[in-house]
């Protein structure tokens, strides 16, 4: 059983024990006032209560250090007293009833066994009393004086035990509320967040430690101060009053808000927060409490963690952004690398398909009629070859509502193109091919998932249908303009070089390897009437179509000019004014005009700002022809233009390049005039040998980074014989002559035997022609041979010899025989040969 | 080539006119050069002095031109003079051909033309 507490302490028994002491004193005094019996013996009883005041007046004064074992000592000699005092009366006086205070105390201030041991006592002395009385009816004195008190104590105990386990009751409320309250105390001054408690004034109630960690106001200053004073910063005072009016004010009983306020710290910094705060109305009063917590970590992780969505967000962006530039690069890189649209477009369509990851793409394009034409296809087996017309299909719809389309969920029976319909697509695009305002074709991708493509591919899409477009346009335009460049400069270069009788020929055109464009080099070799060969190597500044056009003009000019029988310096200078009054174009060019004479003997050029031209000399170290050198054509209105001559020993070449041939890049050009010098030096002496070896050796691997044009001219040397073809052209007859002069001054004739032995072997070469008939065009041969002193020439052609005709035409039969020795002709099955001799006298 | 050898130059002296034939002159360019010269003389002319003295080459079709430049102006009763200054080969060929048979050659352009006038009615085909 749970020991219940004492009711009274040992001072409040104590001094009730001299109340007792006392007060029995005292009525047993006033009762021996009264009249009474002589039994009772006063003086006896006088001693008693005297003796019971004198204890009564000793235990009150050490009432304070009475302790409870003394108290029973004393309460049990009460009962002594009080036995003797009954003894002394009589058995008729009323003293027992003093047993019912002693017992009262007994059960009011002891334990049950301390009352019974009191009970014990008085029983024990009455019964002897009353023994020694004799009186009547002893028992029922007995029991009257033990019972009443001990049932009247057993009553006491009861009420007392109920009233010790209220009073227990009530203790133990009082230590749980103190509990209690210690623990919330602890609760809130370990709380990590800081708690505020102000009342309806706004004055500080409670103020915990983390709210001291947090302001860095103690509790001591803030206790019984106003609230705003601390933790607002400035501008914020008014928004705490405003929060504090409405929550003080709600008509609710509890009210509990939540606030994300900025508050200030002791030092003046301030920081998000969040206060939670509830009010609580107890009758009249109010108690506003707040916690209060300092959410910038957490904003800040909030942040942080934002952050770091919208940077995975961006970075998503960046790589979706860099993979599309990056598709659209390679779109635009095909339009670069490609000259010809079928490549193009095959390129172009697997990478569209890659851009917007799509299982097919198609390119139509545009034909005659508004029909659609598939003219590159990725993902399909197959291109479909069958024309759409424009409105048809689905390609045949981009076309005429000329805006990107999109199929989220097409049926696929529904598309024409079988090689498409098999693939099943659900998902399409289509974006018109739009240039110049024509739609040029259509870009369809398709996916087999429905919904495959976005919003976002349709303008992907559209984007690289631009840049396709673009790109077509480009490769279209430069397919046509390079077409026609290429074409105008082959025409405009020598197709076939000139026979030119006792020279050799011959020239290279090599174009730019890594430049597509078509250069603006030239080069013409020009039989000039009486024989002699013009030789033209030229540039023209800028590439492409215009630079093609400007050959044109010059070689037309240049051979016009050249053809009047222009001196080479005239030539140019009109070369030159035509570039200056072509005021549409600023243009430039460079030119070597040489003019290699019928004899051979010499060479007369001009240079106009281009690189000098080379004499290489059987056997020696080539040289450059310097001087002549003017400024390049179209640079200056009336610039003058020098003529220089050198003469040209049989079998000298003169070598005319562009300068493609000798600049690299990085190396200076007399690097590469020394490289030709030595190239040349060790060439061959055939032209064409000679240019081989040039070409292989100074533009290996088939191409240099510029057009490269070289032009070898050789003046053969000339034997005691030659033979030499020429066609069957009245127009051939003037290089013959020159030649057979050439031959005739090697082999020693005077000026006059040269004449006349050229105009015989001329009236045999005019027979030969003017009978050429259906053979026009079918080469005669010349064959000369120096026999001594005997020149003897054959004129072969390959038809019948027609007998002169009386007239005109026979005269020339007459003038060989009057100019030669001897005249044969020799018909025969083959053709006729015209053996013509003559003896040289020399001069 | 269609280009001409030859280089032609016509001038009139009074009533004479003057054709500078220069260059080589054969089947290339022969009959061109002759219709280009009968074209320059007009009816009103007496004579046409032919002047080969810079001419380089003549064969027979120079010299079948020349005839027939001889014909078409004897048929209009207008002269034909030719200057060839001797010793080269255009002299040789025109005196192998006996061209003198129908036209007068001269050595010198001023001779000729005075001997136009000397010459009066001047009969082409008449003075071998």
């Amino acid at each position: 059983m749970r020991r219940l507490p004492d009711l009274f302490d040992s001072r409040v028994k104590a001094r009730s024990l001299a109340y007792l002491f006392s007060a029995g004193a005292a009525l047993g005094l006033i009762t021996l006032a009264l009249p009474h019996g002589d039994a009772v013996k006063d003086l006896q009883l006088i001693v008693l209560a005297l003796l019971a005041i004198a204890i009564a007046a000793i235990v009150w004064v050490q009432a304070d250090r009475v302790s409870e074992w003394q108290l029973h000592v004393i309460l049990a000699c009460g009962t002594l007293i009080l036995t003797l005092a009954n003894y002394w009366t009589g058995a008729m006086s009323l003293y027992p009833i003093l047993y019912v205070w002693t017992a009262l105390y007994a059960f009011n201030f002891f334990d049950w066994r301390g009352a019974a041991g009191q009970m014990v006592l008085i029983a024990v002395g009455y019964a002897v009393v009353l023994i020694a009385q004799d009186p009547e009816s002893p028992v029922v004195r007995w029991v009257l004086a033990v019972g009443t008190p001990t049932i009247v104590g057993l009553l006491i105990l009861w009420m007392q035990s109920r009233l010790r386990e209220e009073v227990a009751r009530s203790e133990e409320g009082a230590r749980e509320l103190r509990e209690s309250e210690s623990r919330t105390r602890l609760v809130l001054d370990t709380a990590p967040d800081a708690f505020i408690a102000i009342d309806g004034e706004g004055t500080v109630m409670t103020w915990n430690a983390a709210a001291e960690a947090l302001f860095g106001w103690t509790a001591a200053e803030t206790l019984g101060n106003r609230l705003r004073d601390f933790i607002f910063p400035p501008g914020g005072r008014e928004g705490h009053d405003a929060r504090r009016e409405e929550v003080v004010s709600a008509p609710e009983q509890i009210k509990v808000s939540r606030f994300e306020v900025e508050l200030q710290r002791r030092d003046g910094s301030t920081f998000p927060a969040e206060e939670t705060i509830s009010r609580v109305r107890v009758g009249d009063d109010l108690l506003v409490s707040g916690f209060i917590r300092d959410i910038s970590g957490q904003r800040r992780r909030q942040q942080e963690r934002e952050a770091l969505l919208r940077e995975q967000a961006a970075r998503a962006e960046a790589e979706r952004v860099a993979e599309m530039v990056s598709g659209m690069q390679l779109l635009v890189d095909a339009a670069l690398t490609h000259d010809q649209l079928d490549g193009l477009l095959g390129d172009l369509v697997t990478r569209v398909r890659g851009v917007v990851d799509a299982d097919a793409a198609t390119i139509y394009l545009t034909e005659e009629g508004e029909r659609l034409v598939a003219r590159a296809a990725s993902g399909t087996r197959s291109t479909p070859s069958e024309a759409v017309p424009f409105g048809e299909g689905f390609a045949g719809r981009v076309a005429v509502v000329r805006e990107a389309v999109l199929e989220q969920d097409f049926d696929p029976s529904r598309i024409r193109d079988p090689a498409l319909g098999a693939l099943g697509l659900r998902s399409l695009i289509g974006v018109p091919l739009v240039a110049d305002r024509d739609v040029r074709g259509v870009l369809v991708v398709g996916a087999v998932n429905p919904r495959h493509f976005t919003a976002e591919d349709v303008g992907l899409l559209r984007l690289a249908a631009d840049r396709v477009a673009l790109a077509m346009e480009h490769v279209r335009l430069y397919e046509r303009e390079h077409r026609v460049a290429v074409t105008l400069q082959r025409s405009l270069l020598p197709e076939r070089l000139p026979n030119v009788p006792g020279f050799a020929v011959s020239a290279r055109y090599q174009p730019a390897a890594t430049e597509p464009g078509v250069g603006g080099d030239w080069f013409d070799v020009i039989p000039i009437p009486g024989g002699s060969i013009g030789l033209v190597m030229g540039d023209v500044a800028g590439k492409g179509l215009v630079a093609a056009s400007m050959v044109g003009q010059l070689r037309s000019a240049l051979r016009a000019y050249a053809l009047e029988g222009h001196e080479p310096a005239r030539v140019v200078e009109q070369l030159n004014r035509l570039l200056w009054t072509d005021a549409s174009e600023s243009r430039m060019a460079t030119l070597v005009y040489a003019v290699v004479d019928a004899t051979g003997a010499g060479v007369r050029w001009v240079n106009a700002g281009h690189l000098p031209p080379m004499l290489a000399i059987d056997g020696g170290t080539p040289r450059f022809l310097e001087g002549g050198r003017s400024v390049p054509l179209g640079v200056l209105p009336f610039p003058t233009f020098e003529e220089v001559s050198a003469s040209i020993e049989p079998g000298a070449t003169v070598v005319l390049y562009t300068d493609g041939l000798v600049e690299r890049p990085g190396s200076h050009i007399d690097a590469g005039l020394a490289r030709l010098v030595e190239v040349v030096g060790e060439a061959p002496d055939d032209p064409e040998a000679l240019c081989d070896h040039v070409l292989e050796v100074l533009v290996p691997n088939g191409g240099a980074s510029d057009d490269v044009a070289l032009l070898a001219l050789r003046n053969i040397p000339m034997g005691d014989r030659f033979n030499m073809e020429f066609p069957t052209q009245p127009e051939a007859l003037a290089s013959m002559r020159a030649l057979l002069r050439r031959w005739l001054r090697h082999a020693g004739g005077s000026e006059q035997e040269i004449a006349e032995i050229t105009t015989a072997c001329g009236e045999a070469a005019t027979n030969t022609i003017e009978h050429a008939g259906a053979r026009a065009g079918a080469p005669f041969e010349l064959s000369a041979r120096l026999e001594g002193d005997e020149v003897e020439l054959s004129v072969r052609d390959y038809g019948a010899w027609r007998a002169p005709r009386p007239g005109d035409q026979g005269r020339g039969l007459s003038l060989m025989r009057a100019l030669m020795d001897s005249v044969e002709v020799e018909p025969g099955p083959q053709g006729t040969t015209v053996r013509l001799r003559r003896r040289l006298n020399g001069a | 080539m269609a280009e001409d050898l030859v280089k032609l130059d016509i001038e009139e002296r009074g009533d004479v006119v003057v054709a500078h034939v220069s260059g080589e002159l054969d089947i290339a360019g022969a009959s061109r050069t002759g219709e280009r010269i009968a074209e320059n003389v007009p009816t009103s002319a007496r004579a046409l002095v032919v002047n080969f003295s810079e001419l380089e080459f003549i064969d027979s079709s120079g010299v079948a031109m020349l005839f027939g430049l001889a014909r078409r102006l004897g048929s209009r009763r207008q002269q034909l003079r030719v200057v060839a200054p001797g010793g080269d080969a255009v002299s040789r060929v025109l005196e192998i051909v006996e061209f003198d048979r129908a036209a007068p050659i001269y050595t010198d352009v001023d001779e000729a033309i005075a001997d136009v006038g000397a010459d009066g009615d001047g009969d082409g085909d008449g003075d071998a």
